[in-house]
Formats: structure tokens, sequence, C-alpha cells
């Protein structure tokens, strides 16, 4: 027999929508775990663009979409600010977009109550200067840029510090049954092996594009469409704004800038496996093709890495949906006991990350019920601890680029980290150069648990700059062997389990330098340095 | 608002090569580096907030950096930047000010001259001027001349069947007018006239203070007066490997003046210039013997220019003459940044192995382009220093 662990909900899946029911619930006084199979963000939280939806994208095809993105980006502006870059964005239309479609957009908008604003193309490209000079109409929308990483972590970390509990690398297995009752969750320790039973009243599944695969433990079934997206990573930030095409929504048509890059997607074809991260030559090629329409000089500029995530698409029953409350098109909340007969099982699923509050509030209004709790939500209105840190590390001589990053990461670490940096000198170097990543950042997040650059990254964006992880994961690994936070082992499997992640998304550029940038960091690994093989 | 002009830094893949050649990384662990402070920065700052990382002053844009990179990223450029958004952002130092401007500091010094030369010689003045201006007390300063080349000679056309348009620089001008009066003459040795056209400091001492406005109203003056000499068919030559690697490179790469990929075409070292004489077997080379024995030190900025060495080939026509390169690395001096107090004891760190290959090599004098390296030559050694241009000269002198 494994450990038994008892509390009043259990939530499945550390997305946004995962994360967002946990903090939900740890406001209104619940005792929670949350439990992810891998790192937070493993899913399509991270796999994502990146966008902060002003809901101008939807305004013509889902209004009611449009209208829940809309509320949400200014409710999650003033909330969740450490993770929001306030950009603004533009719509553009090119000659040969469809004239209609722009007079009903512009009326929707309206009807919305969406701010949009009519510009000048001089204006627009004294703003972005990459943008198609013959661009024919180009409004000004209030999309932000949202980090889908430091959110998720911040939430949970919210929750964890009002005294809630995470698991992370603790996959669900099974959930626990009594006649027609879900009473809880088997989950397995990913590393150890160890079993775990958690008892709770109410199991919420929020596993994005795994949820149909959870359902089925209690042998539900939900249908899901999972819809696999690519997206590409530009060496530079060379947006200030959130860039998309005024059209029709298809592929290709948004540019996000996050940090120091632009993120630029995406595309969408329907896969099996809820976890098919798999990137695609051509697909990458069209979706270049179709973007340098909006940007002309797209292929002349390095990218320096692809990714995809799986978009989790619920698709109602066509025969009725007896407990399903349909919260909007493509978000659903189904309350199992109506819906299938089976007590203390609540899915949600669908949506997208800009809704995700929204619909956490939604989950937590009927999960409260249920546990006769009877306090409303205050996600609306309770600030996530942000992330600026201005007033801290002046007297440290760091470089300004360094200081700059700390400035708008450490957040509430930031007097401990300041502290310490002080004390030890060696906490002070720059590990990742590329993102301006110090040794002191990463002790300051290393979670508990095995040893893994994927989590250390996830949390400071060690090896997410041009050179991919080239120079600092060897880096990090041995400071931290140095350090005696981890053994030589450990470090060497992390490196080249680091490596090998980091390459699949080089590979498929396969061309200038990214392609020069890969051989670098094969001959590194593999040859100088003798770990492990290349694939 | 500062304008910028693009140079692409997306090529750069981190390798470091560029910092294992930077001298002021080698020798100074509060520099950021060139890869730092280049490619870096500047990605980190697109389209964000700009940054002020005022280390940028250190480097001394001597250019090894950008040879030494393998993706061909113009490092210098992406600095020079950051120097002009640290001086806009904090300010300029009133002594940056001034040594970014040796053409009013030769204006002003040369009426004075010999008084400046003796007072720069004395100590407590020498101190004052530490205190006031941050320059190293024990630091040696070129000299001044009362006899500036621009009062000695003023021709401003050519008659000759070859042309040349001589742009002079500051320190021919002021510091060194000898070396002006050796390339007329190695140029009427070679029945080719010289003209001198109206002309401003190249720039170079700008950009490496941030002077970012000065150096492009410098660079667009230089432009249009030596274009027009350019279309009357004369060849832009300097004697100087700053101002020649100004009018090549920065003007067209960093500063981004029209008509300067047009003049560039037509620039000139005058080492180079010899050089295609000879190759087009026009060149005069009725040259004495001399029984010298030196040692040649190539500059950063004629490194720089890629072209060679086209000193060494010339001076080895002349009968006897013995040169052998110093192969040393950066003097230290960098053009404005050894005068720097702050500076000063790690220009002269820097300048060791240019001292210690000296010191090996024992050359009965050196023979350099740059008037910056010979003050470090001078600073740091006994030798005595020559321009190829004089010792050319002096070897058509005897064959007369
Ligand atoms: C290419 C692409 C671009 C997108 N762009 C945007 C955008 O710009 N703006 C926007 O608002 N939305 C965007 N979306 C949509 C948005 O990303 C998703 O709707 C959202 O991230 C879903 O979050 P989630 O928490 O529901 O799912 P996920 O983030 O996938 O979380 C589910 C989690 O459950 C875990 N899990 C699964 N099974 C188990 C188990 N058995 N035990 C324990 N844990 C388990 C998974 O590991 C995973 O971490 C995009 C989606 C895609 C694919
Ligand atoms: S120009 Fe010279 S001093 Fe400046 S960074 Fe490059 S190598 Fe270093
Ligand atoms: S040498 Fe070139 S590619 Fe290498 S780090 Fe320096 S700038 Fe980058």
């Amino acid at each position: 027999m494994g450990n038994r662990i008892e509390t009043e909900v259990v939530v499945i899946g550390g997305g946004a929508t995962g994360a967002g029911v946990f903090r939900d619930l740890t406001l209104r006084g619940i005792k929670a775990i949350l439990v992810e199979q891998r790192d937070l963000t493993y899913g399509t939280s991270s796999r994502y663009h990146g966008l902060l939806h002003s809901g101008a994208r939807y305004a013509v095809n889902d209004k009611e979409a449009a209208k829940e993105s809309y509320e949400e980006n200014l409710i999650l502006k003033e909330t969740i600010p450490g993770s929001i870059e306030r950009t603004g964005g533009f719509f553009v239309k090119l000659p040969q977009d469809d004239d209609e479609y722009v007079t009903k957009w512009v009326k929707a908008c309206n009807e919305i109550g969406i701010p949009i604003e009519e510009i000048s193309l001089e204006s627009a490209l004294r703003e972005e200067p990459y943008l198609n000079k013959k661009a024919q109409a180009i409004y000004r929308v209030p999309d932000a840029a949202i980090d889908g990483f430091t959110m998720i972590i911040d939430l949970v970390a919210d929750a964890v510090r009002r005294g809630n509990k995470v698991l992370t690398y603790h996959q669900v297995e099974d959930l626990l049954m009594r006649e027609n009752h879900v009473v809880g969750v088997k989950v397995k320790n990913v590393y150890t092996g160890e079993i775990i039973e958690i008892y709770a009243n109410i199991v919420v599944n929020a596993t994005g594009s795994w949820a149909a695969r959870v359902a089925e433990f209690a042998e539900i079934k939900i249908n899901m469409i999972n819809n696999r997206g690519m997206l590409a990573v530009f060496n530079q930030r060379f947006n200030k704004q959130v860039i998309n095409r005024l059209r029709k929504p298809s592929d290709a048509d948004i540019f996000v800038p996050a940090h120091n890059v632009t993120i630029f997607g995406t595309t969408g074809i329907n896969v099996d496996q809820p976890d098919d991260f798999s990137l695609n030559y051509e697909e990458l090629q069209m979706m270049l093709e179709d973007g340098s329409n909006l940007i002309p000089n797209l292929k002349q500029m390095r990218i320096i890495r692809a990714f995809a995530g799986v978009r989790p698409l619920y698709q109602e029953n066509k025969t009725s949906e007896a407990g399903g409350r349909n919260v909007s098109r493509g978000m659903a909340l189904l309350d199992h006991s109506a819906r299938d007969g089976i007590e203390g099982f609540v899915t949600i699923v669908g949506g997208k990350l800009t809704t995700f509050r929204y619909m956490a509030e939604k989950t937590g209004d009927l999960v409260a019920g249920k546990i006769g709790n009877y306090k409303s939500s205050t996600t609306r209105f309770e600030v996530v601890p942000h992330r600026h840190a201005k007033e801290f590390f002046k007297e440290i001589n760091m470089a300004p680029a360094t200081k700059n990053k700390l400035f708008h990461w450490a957040g509430t670490r930031a007097k401990d980290l300041e502290k310490k940096m002080k004390d030890e000198e060696i906490l002070k170097t720059v590990v990742c150069e590329c993102e301006q990543v110090t040794l002191g950042e990463i002790e300051a997040s290393l979670p508990n648990g095995k040893f893994n650059l994927g989590d250390i990254r996830r949390r400071t964006r060690l090896g997410m700059g041009p050179c991919q992880g080239t120079f600092c994961h060897h880096r990090a690994a041995s400071l931290i062997v140095q350090r005696g936070l981890a053994t030589a082992e450990e470090a060497e499997e992390a490196v080249i389990q680091a490596i090998e992640e980091r390459q699949k998304g080089m590979q498929i550029i396969n061309e200038g330098e990214t392609a020069k940038q890969l051989d670098l960091m094969r001959a590194i690994y593999y040859v100088s340095l003798g770990m492990g093989k290349e694939k | 608002m500062l304008k910028l002009i693009e140079s692409p830094f997306d090529r750069c893949l981190k390798c470091n090569a560029c910092v294992v050649s930077c001298p002021v990384s080698n020798y100074s662990l509060d520099f950021g580096g060139p890869k730092h402070l280049g490619p870096e920065l500047k990605r980190l700052i697109e389209n964000q907030d700009l940054l002020d990382d005022p280390r940028v002053e250190l480097c001394a844009i001597c250019g090894n950096c950008d040879i030494s990179c393998p993706e061909q990223v113009h490092v210098t450029d992406l600095i020079v930047q950051a120097k002009a958004i640290h001086s806009e952002l904090s300010g300029t130092k009133f002594r940056d000010k001034l040594l970014s401007n040796p053409e009013l500091i030769g204006k002003i010094t040369s009426n004075l001259a010999p008084i400046t030369n003796i007072a720069m010689k004395a100590k407590p003045i020498r101190k004052a001027i530490e205190k006031v201006m941050g320059i190293h007390s024990e630091r040696q300063f070129p000299k001044y001349e009362f006899n500036n080349f621009n009062r000695r000679y003023k021709k401003k056309t050519a008659n000759s069947e070859r042309k040349v348009a001589y742009f002079v620089g500051c320190y021919a001008t002021y510091n060194a007018p000898e070396i002006g009066d050796a390339f007329v003459e190695v140029m009427a040795y070679n029945n080719i006239e010289v003209a001198k056209p109206d002309q401003h400091c190249c720039g170079i001492p700008m950009l490496a203070n941030g002077q970012f406005e000065q150096a492009k109203k410098n660079a667009k003056f230089n432009v249009q007066s030596l274009l027009k000499y350019v279309s009357e068919g004369y060849d832009i030559v300097a004697t100087c490997s700053s101002c020649t690697l100004a009018l090549k490179k920065e003007y067209v790469s960093v500063l981004g003046i029209d008509g300067a990929e047009e003049l560039a075409k037509h620039v000139y070292d005058s080492s180079e210039y010899l050089r295609m004489l000879d190759e087009e077997g026009v060149l005069n080379k009725n040259l004495s013997p001399l029984n010298d024995n030196a040692g040649y030190y190539a500059p950063c900025h004629m490194k720089a220019q890629g072209i060679g060495n086209p000193a060494m080939d010339i001076l080895e026509l002349i009968p006897g003459y013995e040169i052998k390169d110093l192969a040393a690395g950066c003097c230290g001096q960098c053009g404005t940044f050894g005068f720097k107090e702050e500076n000063f004891t790690l220009s002269l760190d820097i300048g060791k192995s240019m001292h210690d290959a000296v010191e090996e090599l024992q050359p009965e004098y050196t023979v350099t382009e740059c008037g910056m390296c010979k003050n470090q030559i001078n600073q740091m050694t006994d030798q005595v220093v020559k321009h190829p241009i004089e010792v050319l000269a002096e070897s058509y002198k005897k064959s007369k």
C-alpha cells in the first residue's frame, strides 16, 4: 500500500485552466491539491502563442467568445500584471484581403465594445517598420502579450503560499471510485514509481487535450478534437506590439512579441494523441510563405526554433447534452453527475488561455456549491503578486542587462535574492547569456525533486535564446554540481535530455545560422564533452 | 531621438571568438566584452526599453572583434550604437567631448605650441589636468606643432595626370605635419600632385566617445567634399589608418552617409596606394639603399581594413632595408581610450604584448601608420617611431 492523502478537492492538470481552478478554490478557502504529470505548464499552456486576446479576432465569427476575451483581457491586465506586457496590437488588412470582412469586423467590434482605432499607414510604419507598405487599413486594438510560464508558476505559488499543495511529476493513473462516486485519484511519481492515493470530495479534470483520457477512468466519454498548431520563434523581437492579419481567422496570421523574441504562427492540423508535438517542415514553409505577405522580410530573418502545441477542442455530443452546461462555444464545464450519473467529478476543458480565469471561476462556483462552500470567487480582483522588482539590486554590481532581467523577473523573490547575491559573489554569474539568467535565479527557482534543466528553463528562460543552450546547459549543470545541489550523474542525464529536446526545435529550421548553431551545439556536447550520442 | 543604422546581429552564434580576441576583455573583468556589448545587448533592447551600459566606454573600437568573428557580425558598429545610447542617456563628460574632438584640440593647442608642449611635460600642470579633465598625469601626450600642416600646405587642386586628394587627418595636421610633408614628397617622386581638400576630423574619436551626431556631421562634410574630387578623377589617399577605416567602412556601415559607398571605392591607405602603383608597374623604384633594421607594428585599424600588410610590401622594395613584423596585439592606447585616467593602467596592461615584442626584436626603430600607436610605443619603450611614408621619403631623397 502506498501513501494516502486526504483533501477537499483534487485538481488534475498544471496548465492555465488547472492552475486557475486551483487558485480560485484556494481563495475561497477550500483545501485543494494540484496534480500534474510533468512540470507545471508542460501542456498547451506553454506551447501556445502568448497572445492575450482583445477579442477582436473572434468578433465576426463568435461574438460571445469575443466578449469574454475582451472582458478577461481587462481583468487579467489588472490582476496578473507580472506576466502581461501591455503591448497593444494592430490588425492589418492587405490588398488581397476581403473588404467586406473588414466592414463586418469593424461593425462587430463596435457592437461588442472592443475599442478599435484606425491609424494611418505612415504612423503604423513608424511603430512597426517591418510591416508591408502596401497595407490598406490598420486598426489599433488592446491586445497584449502574456507569458504562460510565469503566469502559471505565479498562480500556483500564490495558492501554495496560502497553504495548498502541488504535486508535479505525478501522473494520475486512475480515478478512485466507490460505486458511481469518484472519491479520489491514484497518482504515480514518475521518477520513483511511488504510488499515492489522494482522497477528495471532488476531482476536477482540467487536463486539456488529455481530458478524454482522464474521463475514461470513470468510463465517461468526452468528444475532443486534438488540433496541433505550429509556431516559429524568431531570433529577436522585431515588432513592438502584436500584429494580426485582418481577415477571416486562418493560419499564419499573428506575430506576438514575447520578451526578447517574436513568436509567429500558427497552423491547425487534427492529430490523434494529446501530446503529438511533432513538427513538419512543409507546414513551417507554408506558414512563412503566407506570413511574408504581412512582413515581407520574414524569410530573411533568423528563426531560432519551432514548436507545437495541441488545442483541446471540445465537441458537443450530437445527442442530448443533458448535464453538459456549455459555458460558451468551445468551452465546456461538464458536471458528470448530471451528464453521466457519476458523482464527485467535474471536467473543464476547451476555451483559450485568455479566458482561463473565467473558466476557473465558473468551475469554482460549481465545485464550491457541491461541497457547501458559499464564498464567491475573488480572482476578479485579487492581484497575483507581480514580478517587478525595480527597487531592489541597486547596490549590486551587475551588467545593466542582467539587472534589467531581474527587475522584470524577481518579484517576490527579489529581497531574498538580493541578500544572497550580496553574500555570495558566485550567484551573480550570468549562466545563460542570451536571456541574462544568473545562477541566483536558477537556485531561487530550483523546484524540489530531480534536477531537470527543462524545469529551470520554464522558470528562468535559461536556454531560450539564440544559442538554445549551446553554452548555458553545461555551465548550469556544472555550477549546480559544484554547489552540491545535484550529483554529477543527475547533471549529465539532465544535460543530455535538455539538448535533445532543444535540438528537435532547431533541426526543423535546418538553415542559415540555426543550422550552424546546431552543428556547434552537437560539436560541443557530443564531440568535445563526449556526452550522449547524436541521434 | 537617436537614429541608428541597422546592422545585422542575428548572425551571432555566441561562439566567443570576438571575446577572446578583444584586448580589453583580455585584461579587464570590468568590461562586458564585444559579444555582450555588441550583438547580445542589441538584441535585448530591440523594440524594448533602451539600456545604458556605461562599460561601453572601455571599448577602444580597435576592430579586433570584427576581424575575428566567423559570422561577419559588425560588432564595432553595434558597440558604437551602444556608445551613442550611453552618451545620450548619461550625458557625455566634458573630457570625452574634448577628446572626441582632436580637431578642436589641435586648433587650440597648435596656436599655443610650443607652450603647450612644454606645459604638457611639466608635472604640476599634468596633475591639474588629471584633476580637471580625468587624463592620467603619467600619460604622454603627442606634441602639437605651431606650424601645423594646414599652415604649411594649402594647395587645393592638382594638375598631374594621376591626381591625389590627400585626407590628412588630425594627427598629421596638428601633431606630425612631417608625415604630410613626406607624403607630398613621395607623391612628387611619382609625378603625382597632391591636393588638400577641405576636411574635418574623420569622426572615429567621436564614435569612440559616443558623439554620434557630431561624427555624422563630420562624415557628411567629408563625403561631400571628397566626392567632388572623386568626380574630377582624383584618388583619395590617407596616411592615418583610422581615417582610412572611417572613409572605407564606418561612413558606410555605422553612419550610413549618402554617397559613402561610392566614396569608399576610391579610398586608399598611402602604402596600399603605392603598392597598387607598383602592381601597375608605374611606381618610381629609384630608391637608395637604407641599411636599417626596423620593426613594423600593425595598428588594429590597419588590420581591420583586411588589405594585408602594404607598408611592409612597400618598404621591402628599398634595397638593404630589413623590416620584421612585430606581430603583436593591440597597443592599448586605442585612440582616446588610453588618455583617460581610469583606463591608464589597463591601457598599459594591454600594451604589454607590444612592449614585449619590441624588447624581443630590438629593432633600431619602429614603423607604424598610427599616431596613437606611436604615442603608446613612446610611452612604453624608448623606440623612435616613424611612419612608413617617412622612411620611403628618406630613401627617395638619398637617390637624388
Ligand atoms: C498553437 C496554439 C496557439 C495558441 N495560442 C493562444 C493564444 O495566443 N492565446 C490564447 O488565449 N490561447 C491560445 N491557445 C489556446 C490555449 O493555449 C489553450 O486553450 C490553453 O493553454 C489550454 O490550457 P489547459 O490548462 O486547459 O491545458 P494544458 O495547458 O494542456 O494543461 C493540461 C495539463 O494536464 C496535464 N495532464 C494531462 N494528463 C494528466 C494526468 N493523467 N495526470 C496529471 N496531469 C495530467 C498535462 O501534462 C498538462 O500540463 C493556443 C493553442 C495552441 C495549440
Ligand atoms: S573594438 Fe576592440 S576593444 Fe572594442 S570590443 Fe572590439 S575588440 Fe574589444
Ligand atoms: S565572434 Fe561573432 S558570432 Fe562569435 S560571439 Fe562574437 S559576434 Fe557572435
